[in-house]
């Protein structure tokens, strides 16, 4: 049994670092504190927030831990030390993590000490099944290796659109894969899970877009792995990334996860611009995340034949009216009650019945939503620079490109299921985050989701000039984190541990 | 007008000592425990349990531990006593508070005890001893030995020790091992009494993978110490070898480790052991045998020099030097300092609530010339003694000088 009061007190100090300076002397604190234990009853009323969130820091010295406490022993071992920040104005603990050592590894914790680490939010330890999930950020990676520093740099609006349309986005792959059968599919880290991968991308999308997350307004988050049956990732990802206006403890957002298999995430795009055009919701960005931990049952189970392909990760899109890079030109919806594949309640793996998978499910809907559209706005193929669709196998998504007459050059750099497999919610929004990471201003993009039980989303989006000044405030890009060489491969049995998690 | 308080130096006396064997003791009630080492205590002073006034009990976790009750009410049960009991954590903090009773002429006579039972809880003491020490570091993946190894590594950057000067610093640490199983071998009550030789604490710590190994780390625990404190009055009637308690100080530190300002030393340690000289009115090296909290050899090490004995950065090097041809004593800046004679944390044992007990039990033993085998070989009287003990990661630092005059 987890205390939920202690519980909502580490998470709310250690999932965003937060602590405090004194402005009298600057001394900092990693934790909420009144006062400086220096300056004494003086400083009260004078302590300024800070948090370690979006900061570097440096491992000052660390050791190896082979024999963990109880709750860590699903991380095996690992390496933990002490980090500084701020020049070593403040000290915390952390464990290195994405980092698998070998039984027969000799380890240097020289070649370690005094490297520069970035915070990454995770999972804390394993608890009980129906246990509240422990989460922190004193968990590091190293800033010169998969998942570089980046500052958090605020940029001004500068240009408002008519149209609303995409703001910022991040794409966020773990750095582990394994690869089989000329694919590569991106793995979690044993503290990785739906939850972690949602933050992460959400943190990507406030660094590219440069908009203050204060005025985020709503957070949507599609996922059909969220560990939890009740309680939303959205909430987590508000809290850790103070979307809105911080009240006290609280956040001035309203989040909501939705579900519909692989389309919760983009269903919510048309949600997301229509909340920052309507004049009197008062909200100017948004935010829609889709992540997904893919689930499959082991290969030799029913439904393991979805083990081949599934990946992790997550996408965030910002929407807003200010500063766009890609305006929305329109949109198209159908659905249909087709059960194609499903996951009852309770149930950790879905099933996949085989009869509806292709033609009845995903060709129908996904051919049906794209000729809708471009029906509606008078679109021919040669119209459309990129094609974008839902990636559940390599095959699917270049066959419907073909029938709807699409070439190579329109519909190949969207395609990631080789690189990540499928991320579920997050695939056909990777892949339109790959054709934004290079598309060119004015070029239309075509992207059609698909979601089992079934139904589909097509969006036309157009690209605007400041789509190449953002470009450079992303370094995690969908390339990099494809054709990284920190990539690092893992075995059948390690891939299934990981993503089981802790 | 003002009032003149006539001071009179009076100091408190440990009249009687009594301990366990350390170990796991599985067949035994925590309260048999207690009650063993209490007895022993009040045989070896002479008096009844009439005699007492108040009693001191310490125990880190053994209501969590051994799922017991008020541990006053069990101490009440066994002595038939309705007097003032108090619990602490450690047996340095309940002697303190019998201490200053006595110095304030509140009793004069009292019990000390201390206690606890690890190994009842061996699958959970290792989460529960790092969540007690130093929570945010437990939620990051700290283990109650990792501390330990990142003091040592901070040590050795601060320092710049390199090349032959870490090779002899690694074997410095391997050799306070070896030395305390040595001392432990004389001693009936000891955890460990058995030799070990530096290549075993190297092959441990080579199989770890690690800075520090199995052999550098003090054990888990079951056992009980206790002691009769009694002001001078009463002292004298009961024995003609009192052993005073001349100098008791304590100091704190934060809980985190990582948020302390020096990783590289315990300030508590330093600021006890300056503030019981003071009161003791004795210079450092009227001191001859100390007897530290040696929960890893690194802590060992680093006391020595928190308490003064050696210069900052150096403490490794005199200890290489000391057990290159082991005497039986540290030679530190040519003076020589008999540390941890019963074994110390690592071979006695470290029940953590009686382990203050058991260092106070060696000192008194030795100052009295009743340590048998382990009586250590001054060339002149062997005057005064320290006793260091901390709390958590040093958390909290208690040092005691005692003196037979």
């Amino acid at each position: 049994m987890s205390s939920e009061p202690i519980e909502r007190r580490v998470s709310y100090l250690g999932d965003r670092l937060r602590g405090r300076r004194c402005q009298i002397c600057g001394k900092e604190y990693f934790e909420i504190r009144d006062y400086c234990g220096k300056c004494g009853r003086k400083s009260f009323g004078k302590m300024g927030d800070i948090d370690l969130f979006y900061d570097k820091g440096k491992l000052e010295v660390c050791t190896f831990i082979d024999k963990p406490t109880n709750k860590f022993t699903k991380l095996g071992n690992y390496i933990y030390g002490i980090v500084s920040f701020h020049n070593g104005k403040i000290r915390v603990p952390g464990r290195l993590t994405d980092h698998i050592i070998k039984d027969n590894e000799e380890i240097d914790l020289s070649a370690f000490e005094g490297r520069n680490v970035v915070p990454r939010f995770r999972r804390r330890y394993s608890v009980g099944k129906s246990d509240v999930i422990p989460t922190i950020s004193l968990a590091f990676t190293f800033a010169d290796e998969y998942y570089p520093h980046q500052e958090y740099a605020l940029m001004k609006p500068n240009k408002k659109y008519d149209a609303p349309g995409i703001v910022g986005y991040g794409v966020y792959t773990s750095k582990f894969r394994i690869r089989e059968r000329n694919i590569e599919r991106s793995v979690p880290f044993i503290d990785e899970d739906a939850i972690t991968a949602s933050v992460e991308a959400g943190k990507l999308a406030l660094i590219h877009s440069g908009v203050n997350s204060s005025l985020v307004g709503k957070i949507y988050v599609g996922s059909e792995s969220n560990p939890y049956a009740v309680k939303p990732i959205a909430s987590k990802v508000a809290q850790v990334l103070k979307l809105g206006e911080e009240e006290g403890d609280m956040q001035g957002v309203d989040a909501v996860d939705t579900e519909f298999a692989c389309k919760a995430a983009t269903s919510m795009f048309k949600d997301a611009a229509s909340l920052v055009s309507y004049p009197k919701s008062n909200i100017q960005y948004v935010m829609v995340i889709g992540a997904d931990n893919s689930q499959a049952a082991p290969r030799d189970c029913p439904g393991g034949e979805l083990d081949l392909f599934v990946g992790y990760g997550g996408c965030a899109y910002i929407f807003g009216k200010h500063d766009v890079i890609a305006e929305i030109e329109g949109w198209y919806s159908c659905t249909s009650d087709t059960p194609d594949f499903w996951r009852r309640d309770g149930e950790p793996y879905p099933m996949h019945g085989g009869r509806f998978t292709g033609d009845p499910a995903y060709f129908k809907h996904v051919r049906k939503a794209a000729k809708k559209l471009m029906d509606r706005l008078n679109l021919k193929v040669e119209d459309i620079n990129y094609f974008v669709s839902h990636q559940p196998n390599v095959r699917f998504p270049v066959r419907v490109a073909k029938e709807l007459g699409f070439k190579e050059e329109q519909y190949s750099p969207s395609l990631q299921v080789a690189k990540f497999g499928n991320t579920y919610s997050g695939s056909s929004p990777v892949g339109l985050a790959a054709a934004l990471d290079i598309a060119k201003p004015d070029e239309r993009i075509l992207i059609v989701s698909y979601g089992s039980g079934a139904g589909s989303d097509a969006y036309s989006l157009i690209t605007t000039n400041q789509i190449l000044d953002k470009r450079e405030r992303q370094k995690l890009t969908v390339k990099y984190q494809a054709d990284n060489p920190f990539l690092e491969y893992v075995d059948y049995t390690t891939y299934r541990r990981l993503k089981l998690g802790m | 007008m003002t009032r003149k308080v006539k001071t009179m130096q009076s100091h408190p006396v440990i009249v009687g000592v009594g301990r366990t064997k350390f170990g796991e003791h599985y067949e035994k009630q925590p309260e048999r425990l207690i009650e063993e080492a209490w007895l022993k205590a009040s045989e070896g002073a002479r008096i009844e349990r009439k005699d007492l006034k108040a009693c001191y009990l310490s125990d880190y976790f053994l209501p969590i531990t051994n799922k017991l009750g008020l541990e006053e009410g069990f101490l009440s049960e066994l002595t038939e006593l309705h007097v003032p009991m108090e619990v602490t954590r450690s047996f340095s903090s309940a002697l303190l508070n019998a201490c200053n009773a006595i110095q304030a002429r509140r009793y004069n006579m009292v019990l000390v005890g201390g206690i606890e039972k690890m190994t009842d809880r061996w699958d959970k003491i290792r989460d529960d001893l790092m969540l007690l020490e130093d929570p945010w570091s437990y939620y990051a993946g700290c283990t109650p030995e990792a501390n330990h190894e990142l003091m040592l590594r901070a040590y050795i950057k601060r320092y710049g020790i390199t090349n032959e000067d870490l090779e002899k610093l690694n074997l410095a640490l391997a050799q306070i091992s070896v030395k305390n199983h040595l001392h432990a071998t004389k001693n009936e009550y000891a955890q460990y009494q058995r030799k070990i030789t530096v290549e075993h604490v190297l092959k441990a710590r080579k199989n770890a993978r690690k800075p520090l190994g199995l052999y550098d780390f003090a054990p888990i625990s079951d056992g009980a110490t206790a002691l009769i404190l009694a002001n001078e009055e009463s002292a004298k009637k009961l024995t003609d070898k009192p052993v005073h308690v001349l100098g008791a100080s304590s100091a704190t530190d934060y809980l985190t480790f990582p948020a302390r300002e020096d990783m590289t030393r315990f300030v508590v340690s330093e600021i006890a052991m300056k503030n019981a000289l003071k009161t003791a009115g004795i210079n450092l090296w009227d001191i001859k045998i100390a007897e530290v909290y040696d929960q890893s050899t690194v802590m060992e090490m680093i006391s020595l020099e928190d308490l003064g004995f050696c210069e900052r950065g150096r403490a490794w090097a005199y200890i290489h030097e000391s057990c290159k041809d082991y005497k039986g004593y540290y030679e530190l800046n040519g003076r020589k300092l008999f540390v941890n004679m019963n074994g110390g944390l690592k071979a006695d044992g470290n029940p953590l609530g009686a382990t203050g007990g058991a260092e106070v039990f060696e000192v008194f033993k030795q100052l009295r010339g009743e340590a048998g085998e382990r009586q250590v070989k001054n060339d002149g009287k062997l005057n005064y003694g320290c006793v260091l003990e901390l709390e958590g990661f040093g958390t909290k630092g208690y040092v005691y000088i005692l003196g037979r005059n």
